[in-house]
């Protein structure tokens, strides 16, 4: 417990909300929880991400620092999950796989050459031939000539994570508001209703925080749950697409989440009929045997995103914002919570700060009109 | 003034580099690759974004806010019918009457198809729309397409993200030279800026790629080293070509060397 505790109200329940609120009480803060959606969660961008923590694979898409907070919250993760007493295995750790549809070759050739000049080493990674893969995953379509191990991949069993989260929140008396949406000022949360005045308050409602945070865009997001007792995977497995990497992350009771589109659209509306024969023929490509497996769950979701992609904190006096994780939610929250914590105790900060606490980029850089050369 | 401008449709650009604004790691490594470019068109495409909501807002707004003219692309559809309507939404939405065409043809390589292109072409110049169409490098259809009122074609290097370079340089060079009054673009499939200093030299009169600048490991720098080819290989065609010639000639005189060694 810190030497100084406050009273902290923190708007969005999503990931970063209840592994703030959980921290924030073992440090003896008082906690009280916002959000516009229901217990569950089930409207937070962290509910329907399928819980990879895959600092490789997302390097290949993203820039070095996103790669070196992944390889934090590796050994992050782990602690936390142990600090959280789960009877169910919330943390699984035996690397990913990265194949191509023998059409895409190139896409894998691709994406090796980027690990490696991103990385810099060889560390992490490794071809396999396709005994090895078939060793490995004896379930996963025996076409495939070769593959990537990323040996020290991750994934969460996310959802029941959430469940965890919200339970040893209460148990540790933080005061949760469901389906109570709440704007953000400095040292108040209020609505319409009432005001709530703390020490300090954390914006951490992702898409939520648009219409007071313009410079947050959704970038749309589908996945596809499937259900089948055909085959089983030990671990996720990417399949690369020239669009955007698909994963299939195994889930408890037999089910498999693939994902995910990437689409430059605020749109909600339902999966669209293109995107969902995309994942479909993915799964299928990747064994025959998901061809009877049973569609359950079809979701769509905004992943809070800046201009450049990238998370950033915004401390100012009694107000944190923290928003932007876009697809990296599991993979960079270990760290941005850690820094956010950091903030809020005065402590010295992490070696992402200076990455994390950069001025948002600019909106506009040109005139209003589009057309430079008129007719 | 710049001596050289490049002319479509009456209007001018100084650039005669067009670049694609998909694939990027981020909005703000694609401004920086498009202010790298010095380009003048941006192409967007609009088909996954539920365009009749308008839900891209946010990032078409982005790339407006670049100041270069937008060319909506009809990347994605499949008929006549699909394209038309996108273009109609594209109309509407950036207010412009320029529109990329593509008609897909092919899933896999994203071939143009050339029948369904000429139609959907022919029915949005008469509803005004002035229409570059994204073609393969095949005379027959390049002239279809300039007969049904296209003032401006865009040839295939290669298929779309490939990075082939010019594939059939023949057939490139029968259609410049065939229509020699029509300001070609090769759109697709170029990968180095080698090859697009080539296809200026050839005498296309401007170069469109994404997947070469978006995908290198630095995309503003790929960005300026490809306007750096445009550039050259324009200045290389207004120069002259010399003959390719079958024995070497010096470029030194010979005299002064002894016999045995001329010849």
């Amino acid at each position: 417990m810190g030497n100084h505790t406050e009273s902290i109200g923190i708007a969005g329940a999503g990931l970063l909300g209840r592994l703030l609120a959980w921290q924030l009480l073992l440090r003896g803060h008082r906690v009280s929880l916002f959000d516009a959606g229901t217990r569950e969660g089930i409207d937070s961008a962290a509910w329907t991400a399928a819980g990879m923590v895959a600092p490789l694979s997302e390097a290949v898409v993203s820039e070095r620092p996103i790669y070196d907070m992944g390889l934090f919250a590796l050994t992050q993760w782990p602690l936390w999950i142990n600090q959280l007493e789960s009877e169910r295995t919330l943390w699984h750790q035996q690397g990913s796989l990265v194949v191509s549809h023998p059409q895409d070759e190139a896409e894998l050739a691709q994406f090796h050459r980027e690990l490696q000049y991103i990385i810099g080493s060889a560390d992490g990674y490794q071809w396999l031939d396709r005994p090895a893969l078939q060793n490995l995953e004896p379930d996963l379509s025996d076409r495939f000539q070769r593959g990537l191990l990323l040996e020290t991949e991750g994934f969460l069993n996310n959802r029941e994570l959430l469940n965890q989260l919200l339970a040893t929140i209460e148990r540790l008396g933080g005061e949760c508001h469901f389906e109570c949406p709440v704007d953000v000022e400095p040292n108040t949360l209020y609505n319409a209703e009432r005001r709530y005045r703390f020490d300090r308050v954390i914006d951490c409602r992702g898409v939520g925080a648009k219409p007071q945070q313009p410079a947050v865009r959704g970038v749309r997001g589908e996945v596809l749950h499937v259900r089948t007792r055909e085959l089983a995977l030990h671990r996720p497995v990417r399949l690369m697409h020239p669009r955007y990497q698909l994963y299939i992350v195994p889930k408890p009771d037999h089910r498999f989440v693939i994902g995910a589109t990437q689409i430059e659209s605020e749109d909600r509306s339902p999966m669209s009929l293109q995107s969902s024969l995309e994942l479909s023929s993915a799964l299928y490509t990747l064994s025959p045997a998901f061809a009877e497996a049973r569609i359950v769950e079809q979701s769509v979701n905004l992943r809070p995103t800046y201009l450049d992609n990238n998370p950033h904190i915004q401390t100012s006096d009694g107000l944190i914002r923290v928003n932007g994780l876009f697809r990296h939610g599991y993979l960079l929250a270990p760290a941005v919570v850690k820094q956010v914590l950091a903030d809020v105790e005065g402590a010295e900060g992490t070696p992402f700060a200076p990455f994390l606490q950069r001025p948002l980029p600019e909106m506009s850089s040109a005139p209003e009109h589009p057309f430079r050369h008129s007719p | 003034m710049h001596p050289d401008p490049l002319t479509l449709y009456g209007e001018t650009f100084d650039s005669r580099f067009l670049l694609g604004t998909a694939l990027y790691t981020s909005p703000t490594i694609m401004r920086d690759a498009l202010r790298a470019s010095r380009c003048d068109i941006v192409t967007l495409g609009l088909r996954r974004q539920n365009p009749g909501d308008r839900s891209g807002d946010a990032f078409w707004q982005y790339i407006k806010d670049s100041g270069c003219k937008l060319l909506p692309n009809t990347a994605g559809c499949k008929s006549v019918k699909e394209a038309v309507t996108l273009a109609e939404m594209s109309r509407e939405m950036f207010d412009t009457p320029w529109v990329k065409l593509e008609v897909v043809g092919d899933d896999y390589n994203l071939q143009p198809d050339p029948f369904g292109l000429v139609e959907a072409a022919d029915e949005l110049t008469k509803k005004g729309f002035k229409v570059l169409p994204y073609c393969t490098d095949d005379l027959i259809v390049g002239q279809r397409l300039v007969d049904v009122g296209c003032e401006v074609l865009m040839p295939w290097g290669s298929p779309i993200g490939t990075g082939q370079g010019l594939l059939n340089r023949y057939n490139l060079r029968t259609l410049r030279e065939r229509l020699p009054n029509i300001p070609m673009i090769i759109d697709a499939g170029l990968g180095a800026p080698s090859q697009a200093a080539e296809a200026m030299e050839m005498g296309f009169d401007g170069i469109l790629l994404n997947t070469a600048v978006a995908k290198a490991h630095q995309p503003p720098l790929m960005a300026e080293a490809f306007a750096d080819a445009i550039d050259a290989g324009r200045k290389a065609y207004h120069a002259g070509l010399m003959e390719r010639r079958q024995t070497a000639s010096p470029s030194t005189p010979t005299i002064g060397q002894p016999f045995w060694h001329q010849s």
